[in-house]
């Protein structure tokens, strides 16, 4: 099934993020993989390339992390949007639209 | 800082921390998964870690997006140069030193610019505070010297200023406190004096217009230094109530000054007085506070409007009008002149170092191109490099300048020390905040000057050219040889500067030292005396017992001469010259008559200090007060007013209406007050028919001039106990009148000594490193024949090359600030000869010398091992 499996296309990875926690606050566990279960496990994320992600955009200010109880008992680092953080999803949607209709429309033309 | 170093290990410490538990986290929950699935734990474990992707991979990536990460990398730089600077620890040092020396006495120097010019006076809206002059139309000058009469008008007339003050004195005067008689610096002070400045009282009250004296009535109440009352009293709140005598004058003390106002400098007490006098008695000075808000040309012009009208008025005013200088000016106007020409020539050897430094970099990173190369070669980025080698020079930069700090302290100790302490606020000068903030700027800026030059140059390699020369032999590029050359004709250049400025310094000052005074002042001891006296008859008794008191001491064995004059020479008690008259001659109007500077002197005053008698005789015994008056004037004024006349028998008087007084005798000139003016005309007149005040006694002794000092004041002390004395010798006083431009002299000569040595090692260090590269090159010459002459002319001559375009350039740049020394030189033109040729000499004799030895050592070079080597 490897032909079926996408690495994830550069610079993604950062939006699937923002997108994935604008839903609920998660552990990086769990981001992984709500990101391959919503993805219908057709997007391949590294999980280890999972982090410095997370911790980039934390250093931008876009999330925020605590350390609470995870489902398990465990305690585990769980991130969550901030203000920034939504705004960022916002115009990173708006721009990954407008890519993907163009690409779409370049496609119509050529059939 | 090693607080904050800490805070950042801490917060580094807890970040690693986190993100470890935040990883083992997602592996357990992953190899829990798996297990669900009925995988062995161990294979589990193994599968997520290979999906993973390896967890030291993964905390690494995560690091880097951590800021700490650049600091991390600075650390690293800071170790690694702290490191090779400790290797090469011989450099570091000599680096090290230069520039801490050269930032250590710019700072020093700029610090007491920064007090003395750039802070504003120790006073509330400081810059509002004016010096309200005489301005002469005659001789378009201002001075501070103004007459009461006129004070009163300009403060009655004008509306620019919310206060006003006049005031005079400055002598020391004999003051008796508690039982003990000292001396006492007065200054007698009109009612908004304290308000001009807007002082607070630190105890009691200060002086308000209720204190004036009206009429001829005596002032009964005073206020004193602060430190003052704590010297003779121990607390300002014990000094209130507290009764002195100021020259037979009882008074109150009714308030102690706040601890840090002095103004004038010198004053001590403050007593209250209504301006008088008459129009052409200029014995006040004048200071005002502008209304808020007022523009100093606007008041200027005021006050000049009023001086117009009063010089239409009166005619004692026809030759003068009124201006307004800021206060801050006045005070500190004839030191700008000094202070800017050190600040000059320190900034130059600043410059001068930092050059240098630079070059022992740039000679440095040129031998380090092959690890700066491998570095590359291994991956660093050029920024990296650049970021190497200018933390490099960072860290030099910043430990000379916390040393140069250090120094600076030292040496603002020793400019406090030194002897014209009369700067105007120098006894607060510390290292406030401005002089931390310019030191540190002085250090960023060193940093870029010394080490932004050699870091590009090592950055720009071509690294298969330097990894193939191999070794530190490769070859430097033929820009950077071109930019040390140009460093080393900077540092040449402006060597030649400093050392021509110095030589000028110097050559005026022994002109000063050996300046011929007209007078001997070794082995006379002075002894500076203030006695009371109020009717006509303590006048008297004060004659009679100044006589008596030199008689006695002409007695001592070991004197040979004494004599008393009323007042001490060299500037401690600057004179203002006076109108004279000549009998048989028209008056001439106010402002154009001829003036002479007049003394009130003894008999034996010119044998005392060997003066020449040029014709007539001296004050004697038979000058009593019940006979005619006599004067005995000096040469300029025989010249200038008698010219090829006999003086002797005509009569001359000083004001309108005192008697003549018949010239006895013609004296030498002598520059009694400012070795560096030319001698005044002077009227000296008799002291044992009443003349003048009290007496400086001068004794002239074949013994020690200090152990006489103990004799003469028993002496004084016998005879009236209430007159305090003070000793100083002669050559003291022609020292302290020195002692600006012994001052500047000696910090600008070791300025440019220093200047010279670092331009020497500038040059050394280019040439021997040039002598290092050629090696092989000069082994190949005499192999193939050259001898060691040719070898030495062509390093000399390479040399050579440097120094001549430097002391060009050098001349050129001298012949330009000359100028501004000009008012600081005394009888050597800006543009002497000599001197220019002097310093070329010395500068040329430094610089071949330093020339010499890398030639001498390449000559030396056995070309069989030197080719061997390779």
């Amino acid at each position: 099934m490897a032909s079926a499996r996408f690495p994830i296309p550069q610079g993604t990875l950062d939006m699937l993020i923002l997108r994935t926690l604008s839903l609920e606050p998660a552990h990086g566990y769990a981001i992984a993989r709500r990101l391959q279960q919503i993805s219908r496990d057709v997007v391949h994320v590294n999980q280890g390339s999972l982090y410095p992600a997370l911790h980039r955009l934390e250093q931008k200010r876009w999330l925020k992390s605590e350390w609470r109880q995870s489902e398990t008992g465990r305690e585990a680092k769980f991130y969550s949007l901030t203000r920034a953080g939504h705004k960022q999803l916002a115009v990173e949607k708006a721009s990954w639209d407008r890519l993907t209709a163009s690409v779409r429309l370049i496609f119509n033309e050529g059939e | 800082m090693a607080k904050i170093l800490n805070l950042f290990r801490w917060r580094r410490d807890r970040l690693e921390r986190d993100l470890e538990r935040e990883l083992r986290y997602h592996i357990d929950r992953r190899v829990d998964d798996m297990m669900k699935t009925g995988l062995s734990e161990t294979e589990a474990r193994r599968q997520a870690s290979i999906e993973f992707g390896g967890v030291a991979q993964v905390q690494e990536d995560v690091r880097d997006t951590w800021i700490w990460r650049s600091l991390d990398a600075l650390a690293l730089d800071v170790r690694y140069s702290i490191r090779g600077l400790v290797k090469s620890w011989g450099f570091a040092l000599g680096a090290g030193a230069v520039l801490a020396l050269g930032l250590g006495a710019t700072v020093a120097v700029f610090s007491v610019v920064n007090t003395v010019l750039l802070q504003p006076l120790p006073y509330p809206d400081a810059e509002r505070i004016v010096s309200v002059e005489t301005f002469w139309t005659n001789t378009g000058r201002p001075s501070q010297d103004v007459s009461g009469p006129d004070f009163l008008d300009w403060q009655a007339q004008s509306d620019v200023f919310e206060k006003m003050a006049a005031y005079y004195g400055g002598d020391d005067f004999a003051a008796i406190v508690g039982d003990r008689a000292l001396f006492a610096n007065p200054r007698y002070v009109s009612a908004d004096f304290f308000e001009v400045f807007s002082q607070n009282a630190s105890a009691g009250r200060l002086l308000t217009k209720h204190d004036i004296p009206v009429g001829d009535a005596e002032p009964t109440v005073a206020v004193v230094r602060y430190h003052w009352a704590l010297a003779h009293f121990g607390s300002a709140e014990v000094a209130i109530g507290k009764r002195i005598t100021l020259y037979g004058n009882p008074l109150e003390i009714v308030g102690v000054a706040a601890p840090g106002f002095r103004y004038p400098g010198a004053a001590d007490l403050w007593v209250p007085s209504h301006p008088g006098g008459d129009r052409s008695d200029h014995i006040y000075r004048a200071v005002g506070k502008l209304k808020a808000g007022v523009a100093l040309t606007h008041a200027q012009a005021q006050i000049r409007t009023i001086g117009d009208i009063l010089a239409r008025q009166y005619p004692e005013n026809r030759p003068k009008t009124a201006t307004l200088i800021p206060l801050q000016e006045r005070l500190t106007g004839n030191l700008k002149a000094t202070l800017w020409v050190l600040m000059s020539a320190v900034g130059l050897v600043w410059l001068i170092a930092c050059a240098n430094i630079a070059n022992l970099l740039l000679a440095r990173a040129t031998g380090r191109t092959r690890e700066i190369a491998l570095r590359t070669a291994l991956g660093a980025g050029r920024g990296r490099v650049v970021r190497q080698l200018l933390t490099e020079s960072s860290v030099l930069a910043g430990v000379a300048g916390l040393a140069g700090l250090l120094l600076a302290s030292l040496l603002v100790r020793g400019l406090v020390a030194l002897p014209p302490a009369n700067l105007p606020g120098i006894d607060d000068m510390r290292i406030d905040l401005t002089v931390l903030l310019f030191a540190f700027g002085l250090s960023l800026v060193s940093t870029v000057l010394v080490g932004l030059v050699p870091a590009l140059h090592g950055s720009r390699l071509d690294l298969s050219e330097a990894l193939k020369q191999g070794g530190s032999k490769a070859t430097a590029s033929r820009a950077s040889s071109r930019f040390r050359a140009t460093l080393v004709v900077i540092e040449v250049a402006l060597s030649v500067i400093l050392l021509v400025a110095a030589g000028l310094l110097v050559r005026s000052f022994l002109a000063l030292q050996h300046v011929d005074l007209g007078f001997t002042t070794n082995r006379v001891l002075t002894a500076f005396t203030d006695y009371a006296v109020d009717t006509e008859q303590e006048i008297l008794i004060r004659a009679k017992v100044y006589t008596d008191v030199l008689d006695r001491l002409r007695a001592v064995p070991g004197v040979s001469a004494a004599a008393g004059i009323a007042f001490l020479p060299m500037g401690r008690e600057p004179r203002a010259a006076r109108d004279y008259f000549v009998e048989g001659r028209p008056e001439g109007q106010p402002g154009e008559r001829p003036q002479a500077e007049v003394y009130a002197i003894t008999s034996d005053y010119f044998k005392t200090l060997e003066i020449p008698l040029r014709a007539g005789r001296d004050f004697d015994r038979t000058d009593t007060p019940e006979r005619p008056r006599v004067a005995i004037i000096n040469e300029s004024l025989a010249h200038d007013t008698f010219s090829s006349e006999s003086p002797v028998g005509r009569h001359i008087r000083i004001g309108s209406r005192s008697p003549w007084m018949e010239i006895v005798g013609v004296v030498g000139d002598t520059r009694w007050q400012d070795p560096s003016h030319p001698a005044p005309a002077v009227i000296f007149v008799s002291s044992a028919q009443g003349a003048g005040k009290s007496l400086s006694i001068l004794a002239r002794t074949s013994l020690d001039e200090k152990s006489l000092a103990s004799t003469l004041r028993a002496l004084l002390h016998d005879a009236n106990p209430t007159v305090p004395v003070r000793f100083e010798t002669m050559e003291e006083l022609f020292d302290f009148a020195l002692a600006y431009p012994r001052f500047r002299t000696q910090v600008i000569g070791l300025f440019a000594a220093v200047a010279a040595l670092l331009a020497a090692v500038g040059i050394f260090s280019v040439l021997a490193y040039l002598v290092g590269q050629r090696t092989r090159e000069i082994a190949v010459r005499r192999a193939v024949g050259a001898q060691a002459a040719d070898v030495i002319r062509l390093i000399v001559g390479q040399g050579l090359r440097l120094i001549a375009v430097g002391l060009i350039l050098g001349l050129a740049g001298a012949l330009a600030v000359a100028r501004l020394l000009e008012g600081l030189l005394y009888e050597i033109s800006p543009w002497d000869v000599g001197t220019y040729l002097g310093a070329i000499v010395v500068l040329g004799v430094a610089a071949l010398v330093a020339t010499l030895i890398p030639a001498i050592r390449a000559a030396t070079i056995d070309p069989f091992i030197a080719l061997q080597q390779e």
